[in-house]
């Protein structure tokens, strides 16, 4: 069952269209990520959802209700905020009640539910706190407790970790998805974050320009990349793309001449790209097509090892485990594992080698 | 190892101690500086005090007596005689007041709309806005008489109260408008709405109590302002029962406030200032900055 449906939605301010024509279907107890680079319309979408922005076309159904003329308060959704807009003027406790004291629950059910969620998020000692003498990540955390107390069908999240330094990110990330497995809740969860995207979702929506360009499960878009704006923004280091044309004999013929076994099944003369990700790049025999090259850059992070090597007039980048024992200037011999080597059509994106 | 510890410690110590002293002396110059600015301050509001506790002879003697010998009541109940004085300091209460609350009003809700909305037109409202505070006020005696008798406000209390309400919008909205900026973003609404609240319930319980510093700043403006203006009373009225505490008081400098009822004069300033001291002390609370830092970021 679908807790959102998101049918052909448009978006205008005035003559800018920031969502052209978006659908969008989100199960029950689902956790959906949004990435994409600043401006696709991320927040615009988790917008409409919350009914902070209006429906310009198409319609969007909350547990099958179309809520496109529903005042936020009646969609029982829950909304975490990048700034996290707590009420200055309210306690922790007054905060997190907030919601339920509208709701005309009697101050004692108010109390009980507050205590219940503070003691989730550990702020059971911070309850009489203004939001003022909070920390960065405490008050996130009352940002959540506000969301979590009133047991909404939908949380939506817009970058709630955007304001945290790295340490705590990445602790507020595995709690969030600890909670989530804890409430059950569908949660929609807005980033521009590619690891927060590939660690929390069960599928990620990769957005570009207003429009979907894939959606699916972390690692069957980061394996099988639709399009090779999918293929570049999720992983880090991003995936290696070097253009090249198809030959005769059904090779790819790179700018710097190199000829590569792959695409037989291509149309002669046809503009690729080749995309392979670092790690599938090898530094002793696997097995893999074999290419020289020389060292330009060497990155040690402590458990992998980055280089980046010249092919040609291509840098190509290649992460390795452990350490090298390679100095800058160095010729090495790479391998480029076949099997994860993707093209892409040059103009249109599209990958060819599904 | 004691040989190289041993100066830096010292020499630490050296500095600590020279600090301390330097703290002292800037303490002290600070406590004599506000001494003598609250002396400065001060010191024409005990004079006036002061003589409205004493006879006329009193007040002139030289040397200057600046304790009264006995505390008089009498001036209090004699200004009665001489000008209707509460009549006068009701008068002021209801114009500044009215004023005040208009103000407000105006203020808030346009100062609401040019911090929450773009449209065409708004640049152009915002520099107007502001040009009108680089003009004299002085130049628009003439102007704003001739208006407000063409609409026939003339001797009104209401001709009174729109100008004052008038004078001071330009500031309140411009103070309100960065308010709302920066202490009210519009998430913490937003953030309201989704918790369920309606439109009106966001306003009446999240934006008005979290701008309630902003609000007071601009009452109590307006207020003062009114209460304290002499020009516009004495222009835009001018039957006697329905003057201002102000021009009541100039009346009567020109009755012999500054010589034979001299302590009557001070005592109509004293009761002049008390309305306008409670107002300060009674929104003074809601001034109180730093209430909404920690929403956001
Ligand atoms: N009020 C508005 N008026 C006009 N255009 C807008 C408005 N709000 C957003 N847009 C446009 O809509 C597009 C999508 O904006 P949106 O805020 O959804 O981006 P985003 O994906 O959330 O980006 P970010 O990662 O930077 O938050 C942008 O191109 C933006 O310029
Ligand atoms: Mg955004």
């Amino acid at each position: 069952m679908s807790t959102i449906s998101v049918r052909n939605v448009t978006k205008k301010y005035g003559a800018v269209t920031a969502i052209p024509d978006l659908s969008l279907e989100v199960t029950k107890g689902e956790f959906i990520v949004l990435v994409g680079p600043s401006g696709c319309g991320k927040s615009t979408l988790l917008r409409m959802l919350a009914g902070l922005e209006s429906i310009t076309e198409g319609e969007v159904a909350i547990d099958g209700e179309v809520v496109n003329n529903m005042m936020p308060r009646q969609r029982n959704i829950a909304m975490v905020f990048q700034s996290y807009a707590l009420y200055p003027h309210m306690t922790v406790a007054g905060n997190m009640g907030f919601s339920l004291k509208l709701d005309g629950a009697d101050k004692a059910e108010v109390a009980e539910r507050v205590n219940e969620v503070a003691k989730i998020l550990a702020l059971d000692s911070l309850l009489d706190r203004k939001p003022a003498q909070l920390s960065g990540g405490q008050r996130q955390r009352v940002a959540m407790g506000r969301s979590i107390v009133r047991d909404p069908s939908v949380f939506l999240f817009d970058e709630p970790l955007s304001n945290l330094d790295a340490k705590l990110r990445v602790q507020m990330r595995a709690e969030i998805k600890s909670l989530h497995n804890r409430l059950g809740t569908t949660i929609v969860y807005v980033t521009h974050d590619q690891i927060e995207a590939m660690t929390m979702a069960d599928r990620i929506v990769v957005m570009n320009a207003g429009t979907i360009e894939q959606v699916g499960a972390p690692l069957d878009l980061y394996d099988q990349p639709a399009n090779r704006f999918v293929a570049e923004f999720l992983g880090s280091p991003s995936m290696n793309l070097i253009d090249g044309t198809i030959s005769d004999s059904g090779t790819v013929v790179l700018g710097s001449g190199l000829e590569l076994p792959l695409g037989a099944s291509l149309r002669a003369g046809a503009e690729v790209t080749l995309g392979i990700r670092p790690e599938y790049i090898s530094l002793s025999d696997t097995g893999g097509m074999k290419v020289r090259c020389m060292v330009s850059v060497i990155e040690p992070t402590g458990p992998a090892t980055i280089l980046v090597v010249e092919m040609g007039d291509e840098k190509v980048t290649i992460e390795v485990t452990g350490r090298v024992a390679h100095r800058v200037g160095d010729f090495i011999d790479i391998w480029m594992a076949k099997e994860h080597c993707h093209l892409f059509d040059t103009s249109s994106g599209i990958r060819l080698d599904q | 190892m004691d040989a190289t510890v041993n100066p830096a410690v010292r020499q630490g110590q050296g500095i600590f101690s020279r600090y301390r002293r330097v703290d002292t002396i800037t303490k002290l110059t600070v406590i004599a500086a506000t001494v003598i600015a609250l002396i400065y301050i001060l010191l024409p509001i005990f004079w006036m005090l002061k003589s409205s506790f004493q006879t006329a002879a009193e007040i002139k003697q030289l040397p200057p007596k600046w304790i009264p010998d006995q505390i008089r009541l009498d001036s209090y109940q004699d200004i009665n005689l001489l000008i209707p004085i509460w009549r006068y300091i009701f008068n002021s209460i209801y114009v500044s007041a009215a004023a005040a609350l208009l103000a407000t009003l105006i203020g808030t809700s346009a100062a609401y709309v040019l911090s929450r909305f773009r449209f065409p037109g708004m640049t152009l409202i915002l520099v107007t806005i502001l040009v009108t505070q680089l003009i004299p006020p002085i130049t628009r005696v003439f102007p704003l008489y001739a208006l407000i008798q063409d609409a026939g406000l003339l001797n009104t209390y209401t001709g009174l109260i729109l100008s004052y309400a008038g004078f001071s919008l330009p500031f309140s909205i411009l103070l309100l408008k960065g308010y709302f900026e920066s202490s009210c973003p519009p998430e913490i609404e937003e953030a309201a709405l989704v918790d369920g609240c309606s439109y009106i319930s966001t306003f009446l319980r999240i934006i008005l109590p979290i701008s309630l510093p902003g609000l007071a700043a601009v009452t109590i403006f307006t207020f003062l302002n009114a209460w304290n203006d002499f020009l516009w009373a004495s222009l835009l009225l001018n039957s006697s029962e329905m003057k201002t505490i102000q021009v009541g008081i100039g009346d009567l400098t020109a009755e012999g406030g500054g010589t034979r009822y001299v302590s009557m004069f001070m005592a109509a300033c004293v009761l002049a200032t008390v309305p306008a001291l409670i107002m300060f002390i009674f929104v003074q609370r809601w001034l109180v900055s730093g209430l909404t830092s920690g929403s956001v970021k």
